[in-house]
């Protein structure tokens, strides 16, 4: 398999040798992967918090879009399949630590577990970091704060009470209540134009 | 919901300790045993923390490293053809064993398109296709529009003449996302040209900014000139195989600017494989 590609150096000049029937889908693909790699890459990091999972979810989301491509895909386009896969994938992740019996997909889907939505809506990158702004400018002013310090600034527990002048066990309570209400108001922020 | 009377003074700490296992760069899932309403604020958490300023972008080893690996699943040949129609009506293939991933997974009916990015890294499988002697390439090398010739189109209104000042107008019609300009390269007359905003290195849109004239990418810093040129004073770190942004033509009709795009049905169901027109496919059922 990797014999004919094995004589190019580089992508670009080099000729594919004997692969030539494939090389516009090559090109294609290359095109497709680099358009929607940050795309999944931010939309599963939005999912997961950190970087290893990220990078991992994301791996496994492109190769089972590539397997399942012949098989599974019917007439979805590559793109709304690459969301699709995307979606049951870091549906599957969350699963997994709910304990709440879920009883079928959709009913998990329904709950907010939605993948990118659609072109129209990432359109002027309204991706997860559009979307936590939005959600910060409709919280109330401690509640923003302290979300702005933790996560924005990326501040420890220690910096954001000192900033804020108060306790570090204010701070636990405040940031946890404060998740809440964003998870509470997400919804109305996300669909409001 | 449940009221803050319900929550438990380790909520608050197994919060903090997840928050804080992500600040340190690691792996943290949350508690096992989650109710609905933990959850959501687990979850909110994990929006967040794609805020925080580490987040971002993927790295480019990993973006390297992925794509090699699906490269090496694309040359596997296709496990199971479908016999009916379900794989699309536009001839695919019939043969199973010699047909790799890569063909399926845009032939025919197969639509890359329309994300927003349209027309990042066209020009680069235009060049490479050159020499070639591929049947499936069906455009020329040079000059290809970045709408196909077979696609319908429409001209799209974005403001007027009157309106426009000095700024570049964004405009958004039926998947191309882009920006129209005065060009004022030329002094000596009155130029309107039109742009694609998908920058050409991985396809996020691009900002306007008119303090100093400049397209400037949020995602990877490339920037473009007024006229979507590359801005070499800033050298775009390093990314040789940058493009300008691909223009798209305009016209002025009793001062309205318009712009040429693909027609809302642009489905071009008359173009084979491979041929670029897969582009302007709709994603989406309106």
């Amino acid at each position: 398999m990797s014999t004919l590609r094995g004589q190019q150096g580089h992508r670009g000049q080099t000729q594919f040798v004997g692969v030539e029937r494939d090389t516009v889908n090559a090109q294609e693909f290359q095109t497709f992967y680099q358009e929607n790699l940050s795309l999944i890459y931010r939309f599963v990091y939005s999912k997961v918090g950190n970087r290893e999972e990220a990078e991992d979810l994301t791996s496994q989301i492109f190769i089972k879009a590539v397997r399942g491509v012949d098989t599974e895909r019917g007439e979805l386009s590559m793109q709304k399949w690459l969301f699709q896969v995307a979606r049951t994938t870091i549906a599957d992740y969350w699963r997994s630590y709910y304990r709440i019996s879920v009883s079928s997909l959709e009913e998990l889907l329904d709950a907010g577990w939605e993948g990118p939505a659609n072109a129209e809506e990432t359109v002027f990158n309204v991706g997860p970091t559009e979307r936590v702004q939005r959600i910060l400018q409709a919280l109330p002013e401690h509640y923003r704060e302290v979300l702005h310090c933790r996560f924005l600034l990326n501040l420890s527990i220690r910096d954001t009470a000192l900033k804020m002048g108060l306790s570090e066990a204010n701070i636990k309570v405040l940031q946890f209540r404060a998740l809440k209400r964003a998870a509470d108001m997400e919804k109305v922020v996300a669909e409001t134009p | 919901m449940s009221g803050e009377d319900q929550e438990r003074f380790e909520d608050y700490l197994e919060l903090e300790q997840y928050l804080e296992e992500l600040q340190a760069g690691h792996i943290a899932h949350p508690p096992a045993e989650m109710t609905p309403a933990q959850a959501r604020v687990y979850r909110m958490a994990a929006l967040f923390r794609s805020a925080s300023p580490e987040a971002s972008e993927p790295r480019p080893e990993f973006a390297q490293a992925l794509q090699a690996k699906l490269e090496q699943e694309l040359q596997q040949p296709v496990t199971a053809v479908q016999s009916s129609g379900k794989q699309g009506k536009q001839g695919k293939q019939k043969q199973p064993s010699r047909v790799s991933r890569r063909r399926a997974l845009f032939a025919g009916g197969a639509a890359v398109a329309a994300s927003l990015a349209i027309g990042a890294g066209i020009d680069r499988v235009i060049e490479q296709v050159g020499s070639n002697n591929a049947s499936t390439a069906t455009y020329t090398p040079t000059d290809t529009p970045l709408i196909a010739a077979d696609v319908p189109t429409i001209w799209h209104p974005v403001t007027t003449l009157a309106k426009l000042g000095n700024d570049a107008v964004p405009f958004s019609a039926n998947a191309i996302v882009g920006y129209v300009i005065r060009d004022n390269s030329d002094p000596t007359k009155e130029t309107i040209i039109a742009m694609s905003a998908a920058c050409t290195h991985m396809g996020c849109i691009v900002n306007w900014q008119n303090s100093d004239r400049t397209f400037y990418c949020p995602c990877h810093g490339s920037t473009f000139t007024a006229s979507g040129g590359i801005d070499t004073n800033t050298g775009n770190w390093g990314v040789h195989y940058l493009r300008p942004l691909p223009r798209l033509n305009t016209k002025v009709e009793n001062g309205t600017i318009y712009v040429e795009v693909p027609a809302p049905s642009a489905t071009s169901s008359s173009s084979g494989a491979g041929g670029q027109t897969v582009w302007l496919r709709k994603t989406n059922q309106k």
